[in-house]
């Protein structure tokens, strides 16, 4: 173990080497070009023993990445924005090829309107391609989360690819202090099936309505499956590193809290200092962090929730023409509930504005009556 | 709730100065001291001369903030001419400290605080002696942080000293002479200032429907400044052919039928207008600014 000063986009590089990745197969962009950088300069000092294919596309680096994971290898890609947006057939592709990438994405704005700040449309608007997909809210989790999503991709139980998102800039470039090095956390990668020159098989076959249907619902399925043993990755990576990393979500002062912020990213840490200054004026307000979005823990999020009076959700991306994307996942997910609360939506910091504690505090105690947090509060 | 001490400082510079290198050199010499520590680079545009902000906060415990710096305790100003152009003082503390590049004495310096404590240190002339010039910028971080490390005695020097070493491998002695020379050249005065509040600084609050490339006030913000180098046009061999109207990015050459004038509020100095002209009538010039 090694705690040093290190950038989001480091962390994610560092902790791709520290998990015995194989292939990089990459097209690098701003907000995470760092850390294909920091890759190429491990693989050529001869610290990270990988190979790294440099592509000509973000299209051809998912393909690149769903051949070499394919072929049993333990894959790794990094990419941003306008890249993901590029990927998006290949990541239909790799979900339903049920290669266990994991990438990490530097979350970014989609122009025009060129802006390479923080946003987390590009994720969400990869939602429902079947990947698995965390938030991070520090550079110590991106270095965590890349390594646990390796060994909840690769399970048996779940077999399918993991994104790693954190806010552009705001985490990708900003450097704080991470705890490197995994111990025994991972084994060696062990393909269930893997392109084999000595016995051909066709992957990625045709698949007509007789069976795409239940090909579809196997990967439903094993998001489900994926709850538990994303709970499961998280204390055994706590037991093995010490190390506590939230990998599901995370509850911060919510026991006996009227009012819950949800948030996610890097906003759900500046929303810990909105509930303490809030918690100093008597205010009984707590945080639930939603850090893994799909598969969506719904019934963990009622469980959080149900005993609250109010829950203010904040999205750093919008779905136009309805709301934020997180507000209509809680939503949806207490509408079982009987004893759900009631729930705002709020929409702050997309293209990198600046989402201050400050304004986070305004936004619970009422202001923004619009929904539209879009005063940098100083 | 107990809270730990905690300091933040922000820098103010422009683009090849090194600040963000500074502000990241600072928080791994607090890290190394046992701080908890954050650096937070602030990119602009990406171009050489825009103006770049840079953040570090150091603190007793753990930082869970992910937003910039409004209130500083310390400002360091790595460009002399930006004190006319930003207003390096802004949220600055009452009572806080501004590190400035200048050859002015801290008693020059108007703000709206009752009192802070100025430290200038002629960094420009340290980095020219140390021969720590890039492409024509002097670089000015390492002097700077020097004379930063003479009022903030929480980290020593010599900390400092190794993480600049490690930092800079080749250059590591011209810089290591800088810092110190920033260290000892430093002037520390405490000022008075107007003691009058500002009044809050006009946020953004234009309606953006449609991303056009015609420079508008607070979108891009006055581009001028950014600039190193003036083109002018020379009307003598002018044909008013448009080349440099069609060309430039920032729509910052105007026409009126064939005659063309350039408006020097929003040329950003890329000289795309002078190297497409096919009379050569765009003749660059050095940036005077004042
Ligand atoms: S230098 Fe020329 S092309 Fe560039 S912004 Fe100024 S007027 Fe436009
Ligand atoms: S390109 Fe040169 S000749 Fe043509 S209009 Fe511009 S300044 Fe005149």
């Amino acid at each position: 173990m090694e705690r040093k000063l290190i950038t989001g986009n480091q962390a994610a590089a560092l902790a791709a080497r520290d998990s015995g990745v194989e292939v990089v197969a990459a097209y690098p962009i701003t907000p995470s070009t760092p850390v294909v950088e920091e890759i190429a300069r491990m693989v050529e000092s001869g610290e990270m023993d990988a190979r790294l294919i440099l592509v000509e596309s973000e299209h051809s680096a998912m393909a690149a990445c769903i051949g070499a994971s394919a072929s049993g290898s333990r894959v790794f890609t990094a990419t941003s924005s306008h890249g993901l947006a590029y990927m998006h057939e290949l990541l239909h592709y790799a979900a339903n090829a049920r290669t266990p990438v994991v990438m990490a994405v530097a979350n970014r704005a989609i122009g025009p309107g060129w802006n390479i700040w923080a946003d987390l449309g590009d994720t969400m608007s990869q939602r429902d391609t079947g990947w698995i997909q965390f938030y991070c809210s520090s550079n110590q989790e991106i270095y965590d989360t890349v390594v646990m999503a390796y060994r909840v991709a690769e399970d048996r139980q779940v077999l399918l690819p993991a994104m790693v998102c954190y806010d552009g800039f705001v985490l990708s470039h900003t450097a704080m202090p991470v705890v490197t090095g995994i111990g025994e956390f991972l084994e060696e990668y062990r393909a269930p099936w893997k392109v084999d020159f000595d016995e051909p098989e066709t992957f990625g076959n045709i698949l007509s309505s007789d069976y795409y249907m239940e090909l579809r619902k196997d990967v439903f399925e094993s998001h489900r499956k994926a709850i538990r043993i994303i709970k499961k990755t998280e204390e055994a990576f706590e037991s093995l590193t010490g190390r506590y990393s939230p990998l599901l979500l995370e509850k911060y002062m919510l026991d006996d809290a009227e009012t819950a912020i949800v948030a996610i990213g890097a906003i759900a840490s500046e929303s810990k200092i909105a509930v303490r200054k809030l918690r100093r004026d008597g205010k009984k307000v707590g945080l639930l962090r939603i850090k893994c979005f799909r598969p969506f823990p719904s019934t963990d999020v009622v469980e959080a929730l149900e005993s609250v009076d109010t829950a203010v959700v904040i999205d750093r991306s919008i779905s136009p023409g309805h709301e934020g994307q997180l507000f209509s996942e809680i939503k949806s997910a207490l509408y079982s509930s009987r004893n759900r609360p009631e729930i705002i939506g709020k929409v702050a910091g997309l293209g990198g504005r600046d989402v201050t504690f400050r304004a986070i505090e305004k936004a619970v105690c009422g202001e923004f009556r619009d929904g539209w947090i879009n005063e940098v509060v100083v | 709730m107990v809270e730990g001490v905690r300091w933040e400082i922000r820098f103010h510079g422009r683009g090849g100065q090194g600040a963000v290198t500074a502000s990241l050199l600072l928080a791994e010499a607090a890290f190394r001291c046992g701080y908890y520590s954050q650096s937070i680079p602030f990119f602009g545009a990406e171009r050489r001369g825009a103006p770049v902000l840079a953040f570090t906060r150091i603190s007793e415990e753990e930082i869970l903030e992910r937003s910039q710096i409004y209130s500083p305790d310390c400002v360091i100003v790595l460009d002399p001419v930006l004190p006319g152009t930003v207003n390096i003082f802004s949220g600055l503390k009452n009572g806080g400290i501004a590190v400035i590049n200048t050859t002015d004495a801290p008693e020059k310096f108007r703000f709206h605080q009752n009192v802070l404590t100025i430290c200038t240190v002629d960094a420009v002339d340290i980095a020219i002696r140390n021969h720590l010039v890039v492409s024509g910028t002097p670089v000015v971080n390492i002097p700077l942080l020097g004379a930063f490390l003479r009022i903030f005695s929480r980290i020593p020097p010599e900390i400092t000293e190794d993480v600049i070493r490690e930092r800079f491998r080749r250059n590591w002695k011209a810089n290591v002479r800088a810092m110190w020379e920033g260290y000892e050249n430093a002037v520390i005065r405490k000022v008075k200032g107007s003691g009058k509040t500002m009044s809050q600084e006009s946020k953004c609050s234009i309606a953006v429907r449609v991303p056009v490339s015609k420079p508008v006030k607070g979108v891009a913000g006055r581009t001028s400044i950014w600039r190193d180098f003036v083109p002018e046009i020379d009307y003598s061999r002018c044909t008013g052919c448009l080349n440099c109207w069609l060309h430039c990015p920032e729509s910052a050459v105007l026409r009126d039928g064939r005659e063309v004038r350039i408006d020097y509020d929003f040329c950003k100095g890329c000289l795309v207008c002078s190297s497409v002209c096919p009379k050569t009538a765009i003749s660059v010039a050095r940036e005077v600014m004042g």
